[in-house]
């Protein structure tokens, strides 16, 4: 019983901490680990809801155990069938001979092309949207949720205690370390980052679906919502979903500037520094300033939905954009990002084409990213030449953030 | 609608037909005899509350239905078409785009007062370079603090200059296309505004017609409708259901026309029996009867449909188209039917003849609902989205300063040449008895007088000072004379990387014309070339230009321009260019729930062998997602934020 615990009187949470992977999915640096959620109910029946990734099997299998104290296990839920949760799901059917698997029909097909041929011997119930399943005192209420992140994800709702089994949704990178609950940390100072970073990378690009489900959620009278990674949310709904609700329209969460340079001798990264003190000088102090060729990726995508603004400032590179900006950029066409003013600092020593090549790309390529008219052109470095041209910028950014304020206030009558 | 009219639709046709029958049949043929506007007529459809019917009762109307509009305008234009008109342009392009893209003030102001017809509406969008294709608009909008400096002209105003509240659609952000036009709302009392004569036309002639005139006209930023840069789609979404009107219009004369004939035919005998027994004569009726009907139903099921709010573009087009092209031959046939009688003026199947016409052209002429339809039902053709068309797109094709004039002069002796380039300056309105510092910063300059590499050396810069001093005008240069010569200092230069000119006169003085140089100037309204190389990439950007040498042309063009003391000019005005927000699509975007994959109308599903342009709704029913095979009932809408809309 040492890493267990109680979500609610009957069910726990009897997941795992993983501090040894470096990178989630492969791609994604975790340095603050990552929690693999599974949670047991003690009902008439015993179901365990979804499993954790293969690493984290030993210590799971043991927390099974401990739990149930020699109780059979009836049911397994899978409602996420991604390996860092159905890793070990095979394994626990052949602890468990009689246990029952539930899960959505696509999941039992994932299972199969992972070649979990254990499976086959155990009753397959398949649920879809609005069935309900009962073990004893607590029915639970299924609700598809297509494309968050994958197809073949389910969602479940304890209609007694009102626990919603969320699977991906409302997770974040970061291990829990015997913390549980979201009262139990300091979520908005120690969390949001994390959670931000792992919702725009990984399922930024489904906003629509999102609020498909958040819509569906709206219905339901949640006292829990159990996510598979990070805190369980037991109160403060409102502060979770509002973050939810503005990434998944793709509206910023703060009215501020991420400037993002590509520099090779510090020349651009000059001129993005000197953006930056410009606009804290003007009043404009919520900004960021990084380097695309040392910051992850992740870490990018994550502030360009955060802030309203973001200044792409880019060396020419074999007459195109800077490999690693291009990268970039080709990132935010993926994950869909949208609805975002973008400034464009251009630097060429013989011909300067970056600016033009990145601005061709945002508007064939991306959704309603505005670029402005006031590009900065340098030529090899910032000189006296060029101040008429970072104040013009300076200032579009600042007009264009009051301009954009009317026209919400106008779209709102 | 079960293809029938309900009773209330009846009932309100009973009453329009009795006021048109009343009101306006004794005195139609004098309105157009006059070419005059029926003001009491008007003000009693105002009284009637027939000039808001569709539009709620909270903002003065009468809240009913697309159907019910087009009854009223089609039982007026039975008896007189211009009538229909007046109605028809005030209810769906004066109110209408007030109604469904204005904020609660605009709408307080201007829909309650035109709903319940105290004040007239219409809708400016035609220019004389701008019909079919409003992408030719020349109407300027120049934001300048809290107004918004309106010039420019339209033509074919229907309801100007009697309406009250214009429509008026402008270019707010120039070289982008129909991006670039934003729609307002202009008051005719306004200063600057004015009015061409009332055309003397053809039919429809107790409907007012003139051309709309704006000088400076200023329009407070408050009357801008809906967003910048989304005056096309206002104008486009807006004469959908315009066509209602225009296709009742046409019902409405087809049908009195046809009346009038049958009436004729069963009267006038020869032969011995009403000629209406005649079976070429009784044929011609029931062909007649079948094209109204025909063009009824279209009318209404298109009108059924907007009330629905289901997408109805293609079906009004068609109803435009339709009702239009059979009421010309209807109005033919009656008149055809009256024999020689029908010919003389006073009786109405003379007029209705008339009045046909103009269906067939306004509000989109019956080729452009041809182009609305087919592409509804065709496609369009694919863009080019393969990486080679996107490499050159987003360029403008031609020179980098955009169109110029060009124009070198090349007389006799250089002073007659100067003399010319004076001369054509002066005639442009540059007044050169006023001047600025040479030393004003580039960007605040509304002159500048520019040197290139041309200038030799150190030597000839008095020439360059001499002829800045003359055209009123600062000093700046291109890069290489500051950045290698140092003639002048780097603050100076202008081109993309340095100081870009956003005055009126740049006069490029020994400049070849890098892009770069080139990017700095394009906003410049006049440019002027001298150089002695004619090949030089600048007299291709120029409007002005003397091939010569600068040693020669630039003292005797200092001259020809005065080398006395000059005024203080009068301080520029600096106008920020800024783009309009982008807008959402507005269409639906789906997104399968298998994949993700998002079905994108401009680009089809080859694979799938659906055309480009066909929206999502109108996929088969069997169609399936190209990546994942999910059903066509498994995507979901994506949503967009209304300040996107």
């Amino acid at each position: 019983m040492y890493t267990v615990r109680k979500v609610t009187d009957d069910l726990y949470w009897i997941g795992a901490n993983d501090h040894r992977l470096a990178l989630f999915e492969n791609i994604f640096p975790i340095p603050r680990g990552v929690s693999y959620n599974s949670y047991l109910l003690l009902d008439e029946k015993t179901v365990l809801f979804d499993s954790v990734d293969w690493s984290a099997t030993k210590e799971f299998l043991k927390n099974i155990e401990d739990v149930l104290d020699g109780r059979p296990l009836d049911y397994m839920v899978v409602h996420h069938m991604e390996p860092d949760h159905g890793g070990a799901v095979e394994e626990v059917c052949l602890r468990y001979p009689e246990v029952k698997l539930i899960s959505s029909e696509q999941a039992f097909e994932i299972m199969r092309q992972i070649g979990f041929k254990a499976i086959d011997n155990h009753e397959q119930i398949i649920v879809k949207e609005g069935d309900t399943f009962s073990f004893g005192a607590h029915t639970y209420a299924f609700v598809e949720a297509p494309m968050v992140h994958w197809p073949e994800v389910l969602l479940s709702y304890d209609l007694k205690d009102g626990v919603l089994m969320a699977a991906d949704a409302f997770g974040t990178f970061g291990a829990l370390d015997g913390k549980l609950f979201n009262d139990e940390v300091n979520f908005d100072r120690d969390w949001l980052d994390d959670a931000r970073r792992y919702y725009t990378n990984i399922v930024g690009k489904y906003g629509p679906f999102v609020q498909d489900v958040l819509k569906k959620a709206a219905t339901l009278d949640i006292k829990y919502i159990c996510p598979l990674h990070g805190p369980v949310w037991r109160n403060d709904f409102g502060y979770i979903i509002e973050k939810y609700d503005k990434w998944s329209r793709y509206e910023p969460e703060e009215q501020g500037v991420m400037i993002a340079y590509a520099s090779m001798y510090g020349n651009t990264e000059h001129a993005a520094q000197a953006l930056a003190t410009e606009l804290c000088e003007k009043g404009m102090t919520n900004v960021v300033v990084h380097d695309v060729s040392n910051t992850h990726m992740s870490q990018l995508i994550a502030d360009t939905f955060k802030y309203s603004h973001i200044v792409l400032a880019s060396v020419t590179y074999n007459l195109e954009i800077y490999p690693v900006m291009k990268n970039f950029i080709m990132d935010l066409e993926a994950l869909n990002v949208q609805n975002r003013t973008l400034g464009i600092i251009e630097n060429g020593t013989w011909a300067c084409t970056v600016g033009d090549r990145i601005e061709e790309f945002v508007n064939e390529r991306l959704k309603m990213v505005d670029v402005l008219n006031d590009r900065v052109t340098l030529n090899t470095s910032l000189n006296e030449a060029n101040a008429n041209d970072m104040h013009s910028l300076a200032d579009a950014i600042i007009e264009s953030m009051k301009n954009i304020e009317e026209t919400k206030a106008k779209a709102k009558k | 609608m079960l293809f029938k009219t309900t009773k209330e639709h009846e009932e309100l046709r009973k009453a329009v037909r009795k006021f048109a029958e009343e009101e306006v049949k004794p005195i139609a043929f004098s309105l157009d005899q006059n070419n005059e506007f029926p003001d009491e007529i008007v003000k009693k459809m105002g009284e009637n509350g027939w000039m808001g019917i569709p539009y709620a009762k909270e903002y003065g109307g009468a809240g009913l239905d697309a159907i019910s509009y087009a009854i009223a305008v089609e039982e007026l234009s039975r008896v007189d078409g211009g009538v229909g008109v007046i109605l028809s342009a005030h209810t769906s392009l004066g109110a209408y785009p007030i109604d469904a893209f204005g904020t609660e003030e605009q709408k307080k102001k201007y829909l309650v007062p035109l709903s319940k017809g105290e004040k007239i509406g219409a809708f400016g969008l035609t220019e004389p370079n701008a019909g079919s294709d409003a992408s030719g608009t020349e109407t300027t909008a120049e934001l300048d603090g809290d107004y918004y400096i309106l010039n420019g002209n339209k033509i074919f105003i229907t309801n100007a200059p009697k309406a009250d509240f214009y429509i008026v659609f402008a270019v707010t952000t120039p070289g982008i296309g129909t991006h670039g036009i934003s729609a307002f709302i202009v008051e005719k009392e306004w200063e600057g505004f004015s009015f061409g004569d009332h055309y003397d036309k053809l039919g429809i002639r107790s409907s007012t017609t003139a051309e709309l005139i704006f000088d400076n006209v200023k329009v407070p930023k408050e009357n801008l409708l809906g967003k910048e840069g989304q005056g096309f789609r206002i104008a486009m979404q807006t004469l959908d259901g315009g066509r209602i009107g225009i296709a009742s219009q046409a019902l409405g004369i087809a049908q009195g026309a046809y009346e009038a004939a049958l009436q004729y035919a069963k009267e006038r005998v020869q032969f011995g029996k009403p000629i209406a027994q005649q079976q070429i004569i009784s044929f011609k009726i029931a062909d007649m009867a079948t094209k109204i009907r025909a063009a009824r139903f279209l009318i209404y099921s298109a009108a059924e449909m907007k009330t629905n709010h289901e997408n109805y573009g293609m079906e009004s087009a068609m109803a435009k188209q339709y009702a239009s092209d059979i009421c010309l031959e209807v109005v033919n046939d009656a008149l055809q039917i009256h024999g020689g009688t029908g010919y003389l003026k006073g009786m109405d199947v003379e007029r209705f003849y008339r009045d046909a016409k103009i269906t067939t052209i306004y509000e989109g002429t019956n080729e452009i609902q041809r182009v609305v339809i087919a592409a509804s039902l065709i496609g369009k053709p694919a863009k080019s989205k393969s990486k080679g068309g996107a490499a050159v797109a987003g360029k403008k094709a031609g020179p980098i300063t955009g169109e110029r004039k060009r124009e070198i002069f090349k007389e006799d002796s250089v002073k007659d040449s100067v003399d010319k380039l004076v001369a054509a300056l002066k005639k442009d309105g540059y007044d050169f008895t006023v001047g600025i510092d040479m030393n004003t910063p580039i960007v605040d300059a509304e002159r500048v007088v520019s040197i290139g590499k041309g200038i030799g050396s150190a030597d000839n810069l008095k020439l360059a000072e001499n002829l800045a001093h003359a055209a009123g005008a600062a000093l700046g240069c291109s890069r290489p004379v500051a950045e290698n010569m140092k003639l002048l200092p780097l603050e100076r230069y202008v081109g993309m990387s340095g100081q870009k000119f956003k005055g009126n006169l740049y006069i490029a003085c020994g400049i070849s014309g890098a892009s770069q140089h080139l990017k700095g100037i394009k906003d410049a309204s006049t440019i002027v070339a001298i150089n002695k190389n004619p090949g030089a990439a600048i007299f291709k950007n120029a409007d002005y230009g003397i091939v010569g040498d600068l040693a020669e042309v630039l003292p005797l063009l200092a001259e020809a321009l005065g080398m006395g003391e000059k005024k203080p000019a009068p301080p520029m005005k600096k106008v920020r260019r800024s783009k309009p927000r982008k807008l959402a699509p507005n269409y639906g975007v789906y997104v399968c729930t298998g994949c993700g994959y998002e079905y994108d109308p401009n680009v089809g599903d080859v694979e799938g062998e659906i055309d480009p342009g066909t929206l999502f709704e109108k996929l088969p029913e069997d169609w399936v997602c190209p990546d994942c095979q999910k059903e066509k009932d498994k995507f979901i809408q994506e949503f967009y934020s209304a300040d996107r809309m």
